[in-house]
């Protein structure tokens, strides 16, 4: 159990700058997501806690200890692969037990913990098997196993769901989420699927280009994020982004464009005086549209016309026209609209984000 | 040979066997073996009849000095195992096998692991890695010969002289020829050897290595319990691969030295015996005596690359 | 890779990797420095004090133009080159159709088939070359360049075979069968689609193949006879050794010459060579 931390970190490969000036402060205890595309450099980033990548330039601390120069031996840290990392010619037993051996622990200490280990995943039955006669989430949970035997400081997983299918996955998660209750260690989480980096951390870490765009709680990303790329990556289905102009009449600022006239609501209002009469892009949750009934007040809403009708069950998510923008709203299950039907939606007005059409920061 | 223990009848859990759909299945059935006629007939074909005749020869009294050929049944064999001269050809027959295949696997190994890394100017040293393998070894065998064996006029054979004096002198006579034709099989061998582990390194995902790395407490742990089984089948197959051309080798040597710089071993004994004195009869009992080790070998190194499979979950 | 000091790096990689490339280079070396001798150093007394064994000071071309005018080395180029790329060719059809029913088609006894083809791999030559002498006498193709292309192919299939049998399983059924519902029939599938895809495969075979029949020496040199039909390691070896007299800077020479080229050419492939080797392994 420790708190790891990252200063000024970057990797530089021949041509690639793969992580730039990443600064961040791991609580002790915490469960940590590191999300982006692919290629933004998570991975790297973990490898280089890992002491599997050679650090360009920086500091990482674990625990009160600089491991910039430790082998990855000496760090006191287990990871999960994705591909599992399962050696073929080992049992499920030997796999657990490979790096307590290489340690040179008492046999019974090793049992011992390959036996909890094994209770708590449920995979007591499984281990004299071998690798390749397992199921992908039975190999799932020995990788995970493997790590929880070293009672590691820190718990490092690089995309350990990915190879899984969709329920198998959610179900996994739900127990990693579990374990990491019960066994209060530090986890540093890389994936590039943002519902499993809202659903399983603490804090949420989105990362582009090898730059953090920014790091809070999953609701503060969510609700409050620091810029348009956070904005459209966290949350599904996307956030609509529609560039508008800011004007300015009857005395309030308008954003609009062709088809399209909403009022900017007054939580707003101050902050986007600066940007009278030029560009910026309006974002809006698809959950933050609705139908317009009678009592919406009427500058929130404006015309739309229905594209595609996507009936989920719980939902309905309608793609439409407005103008020249796509907008995708989420409604609820009893509406009733057809292809081509016209509509009006309406927009909860203080729901509704801002972004510089240049830098792309939140307003 | 990954390929091919998989093709074994039921080995593939899906197909169009599943549906035995009567005239598909036929058609494929018979595709198949239209497909196969051209190699089965020029490799069965071509080598049934002289393995038959080997064999068939062997179970007579053939020689060129004999009249008559008669049917003498084991008479040959019987022989052969009599002739305390055939028990240490064969003795050194296995050591040259053994050592040989051993010091090309360890060469190999090391070379493999060197060659991984990566590091300027690789593709130079792959090449002169690979130089000695593709040149052809009927050639590189003068070379071989020249260098180790110069005949006495030659400027530094005084010099080669002491050595293949005190080599004899310390291992018994013929040690020095045997080193030599075991050196030059090796330095053949060893770089195909390196570059087809290389092969199998780079087949083998990188996460087994890393994960190693982070559990291991030395790189000599990590070898031995990561490297080394995991390269387990490529080797298997690297000692099938090494056991054919030290055959070859061995031929080389022997023909262009016309039996100079060689022991007797089992296949150039046979050869001596078949083509020098016309003993066929016994020459092909001598050549026929190997297969039973090859063989055996060949069993041991299937299971050794593919062990058993326990019942599937 | 990792945090690694440098002097490590000098002694578990520069250095060891040094030894084996010099090593392996020796006897090139070797072979060069005789070529380009003249006959008199080669002959030097040990003592002399202007013995030099590891360079040469009068540097010579002298055992080339031997080469060239007493013998006939350009047309054993030529025979080498056509015997090797008949038996290559030859090789790579069998093998293509054979490896692609035993990776891709069932069938009763394909596990048989399959592991003898292979095994015959494994058959030495010194127990198949009287036999295949009669042979080759009865069909009267001795001192013919037939007796190579027809002989060849036995051990040059068996590699082919398993090669791109292990290539053909890499590549997905589903681009097959794709292809096969949009109408192609299992021939045009396997020529449009499965064929193309194993283009390295193929080629790594090829190479294979044709670096083996260039290299064979004991067939080459019991089915040929006239000086003007040998291949070149045969007739380097069988034309400038007379006896027990050895036309040293001649043959090294004449190696030099015939091989080079073969391996170079070659080493430029290796990448592709390895790839093919990787497909069949994993396979
Ligand atoms: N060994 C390497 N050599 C060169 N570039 C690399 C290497 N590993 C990763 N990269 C590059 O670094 C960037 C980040 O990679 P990675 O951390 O693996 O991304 P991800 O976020 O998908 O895990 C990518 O552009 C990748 O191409
Ligand atoms: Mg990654």
């Amino acid at each position: 159990m420790a708190q790891v931390m990252m200063k000024d970190l970057n990797k530089k490969y021949d041509e690639v700058h793969a992580v730039k000036d990443v600064n961040l402060h791991i609580r002790d205890k915490e469960f940590i997501v590191l999300v982006g595309p692919s290629g933004c450099g998570k991975s790297t980033t973990l490898r280089m806690v890992a002491g599997l990548e050679e650090i360009t330039a920086g500091e990482i601390t674990i625990g009160d200890r600089v491991v910039n120069d430790l082998p990855p031996k000496d760090r006191d840290i287990a990871m999960v692969f994705q591909n599992y990392a399962l050696y073929p010619h080992m049992t499920v037993y030997d796999n657990m037990a490979f790096g307590l051996k290489m340690r040179k622990f008492p046999k019974v200490e090793i049992q011992k913990r390959v036996q909890d280990a094994a209770e708590i995943l449920g995979i007591q039955e499984l281990l004299k098997r071998k690798p390749r006669q397992l199921s992908g989430g039975q190999r799932q949970r020995v990788a995970v196993g493997r790590a929880i035997v070293r009672h590691p400081q820190v718990f490092l997983f690089d995309e350990p769901l990915s190879n899984l299918d969709a329920k198998l996955r959610v179900q996994m998660r739900v127990e990693l989420k579990r374990l990491h209750e019960r066994l209060e260690t530090t986890a540093i989480y890389v994936t590039h699927d943002q519902v499993e980096a809202m659903t399983l951390g603490d804090r949420v870490v989105v990362m582009k280009d090898g730059w953090i765009q920014q790091v809070g709680e999953p609701l503060e990303l969510y609700g409050k994020p620091a810029n348009k790329f956070v904005a459209g990556f966290i949350g599904s289905p996307a956030m609509n982004f529609v560039d508008v102009k800011v004007a300015d009449a009857n005395g309030a600022l308008w954003a609009e464009t062709q088809g399209l006239r909403v009022k900017v609501p007054p939580i707003h209002t101050s902050r986007l005086v600066p940007y009278k009469g030029q560009q910026v892009t309006l974002g809006v949750r698809p959950e933050d549209l609705q139908l317009a009934s009678g009592s919406d007040p009427s500058e929130y809403v404006f015309d739309a016309v229905v594209d595609v009708v996507e009936p989920l069950g719980s939902e309905i998510l309608l793609d439409l026209r407005a103008g020249n923008s796509t907008i995708v709203a989420r409604v609820e299950p009893t509406v009733r609209l057809k292809v081509h039907e016209k509509t009006r939606l309406a927009l909860t007005p203080d729901r509704a984000h801002f972004f510089d059409l240049k830098t792309e920061l939140a307003i | 040979m990954g390929g091919l223990t998989q093709v074994r009848p039921g080995s593939v859990p899906h197909g169009p066997a599943q549906a035995p759909a009567g005239s598909v299945r036929r058609r494929e059935i018979l595709v198949a073996y239209a497909l196969l006629t051209p190699a089965v007939l020029l490799v069965l074909g071509v080598l049934a009849y002289p393995v038959a005749w080997e064999v068939w020869i062997s179970l007579t009294s053939f020689a060129s000095r004999a009249e008559s050929r008669s049917f003498v049944g084991v008479a040959n064999y019987r022989t052969m195992l009599a002739d305390a001269f055939f028990w240490r050809a064969l003795a050194t027959t296995v050591v040259y096998f053994v050592v040989t295949t051993l010091a090309k696997l360890a060469v190999g190994v090391a070379l493999a692991l060197l060659l991984a890394r990566p590091c300027r100017g690789r593709a130079l040293v792959f090449l002169a890695v690979f130089l000695p393998w593709a040149y052809p070894g009927g050639v590189t065998v003068v070379a071989w010969y020249w260098m180790l064996n110069p005949p006495l006029i030659t400027s530094y054979s005084v010099a080669v002289g002491h050595w293949k004096h005190a080599v004899d002198g310390v291992a018994g006579a013929g040690a020095y020829t045997f080193a030599s034709v075991a050196l030059f099989n090796i330095w053949r061998g060893a770089s195909f050897t390196a570059v087809f582990l290389l092969a199998g390194l780079n087949a083998i995902p990188r996460e087994l290595f890393d994960y190693a790395r982070l559990e291991t407490r030395s790189a000599a742990q990590r070898f031995r319990h990561v490297t080394l089984p995991l390269l387990r089948p490529f080797l298997a197959l690297a000692v099938f691969l090494s056991f054919t051309t030290a055959f070859a080798d061995l031929a080389n040597v022997w023909m262009l030295t016309g039996g100079r710089v060689i022991f007797p071993v089992v296949g150039t004994y046979a050869y001596w015996l078949g083509i020098r004195s016309g003993e066929f009869a016994e020459a092909a009992a001598w050549s026929l005596s190997l297969v039973p080790l090859l063989l055996l070998a060949l069993a041991v190194l299937f299971r050794w690359f593919d062990p058993p499979r326990e019942a599937p979950a | 890779m990792l945090i690694e000091r440098t002097w490590k790096r000098w002694v578990y990689f520069y250095i060891p990797l040094t030894v084996f490339v010099v090593g392996t280079l020796f006897p090139f070396y070797w072979m060069l420095i005789t070529a380009i001798r003249p006959d008199a150093e080669l002959y030097r007394s040990w003592r002399a004090a202007t013995n030099t064994p590891f360079w040469t000071l009068q540097p010579t071309l002298e055992h080339f133009r031997d080469l060239m005018a007493k013998t006939t080395f350009p047309q054993w180029l030529w025979n080498t080159f056509f015997i090797a790329v008949a038996s290559t060719a030859i090789s790579l059809f069998c093998g293509l159709l054979a490896g692609y029913a035993l990776a891709r088609l069932r069938f009763p006894m394909a596990g048989a088939l399959g592991t003898s083809i292979f095994v015959t791999y494994l058959v030495p030559p010194t127990l198949l070359f009287i036999p295949l002498a009669n042979i080759i006498r009865t069909f009267q193709l001795g001192d013919t360049p037939w007796a190579l292309i027809l002989t060849y192919p036995t051990f040059l299939i068996p590699f082919c075979t398993w090669l791109l049998m292990g290539y053909f399983k890499t590549i997905p059924k589903e681009l097959e069968e794709c292809a096969r519902i949009d109408g192609a029939t299992r021939f045009g599938a396997m020529l449009r689609i499965i064929f193309p895809i194993a283009v390295p495969g193929i080629l790594s075979a090829g190479i294979f193949a044709f670096t083996l029949s260039w290299n064979e020496f004991i067939y080459a040199l019991v089915f040929l006879s006239s000086p003007e039909k040998k291949t070149v390691p045969v007739g380097v070896v069988s034309e400038l050794i007379r006896g027990d007299i050895y036309f040293w800077g001649q043959l090294m020479a004449g190696a030099l010459l015939g091989s080079i080229p073969v391996a170079l050419v070659y080493s430029f492939f290796v990448e592709y060579y390895v790839t093919g080797l990787t497909g069949s392994v994993k396979g």
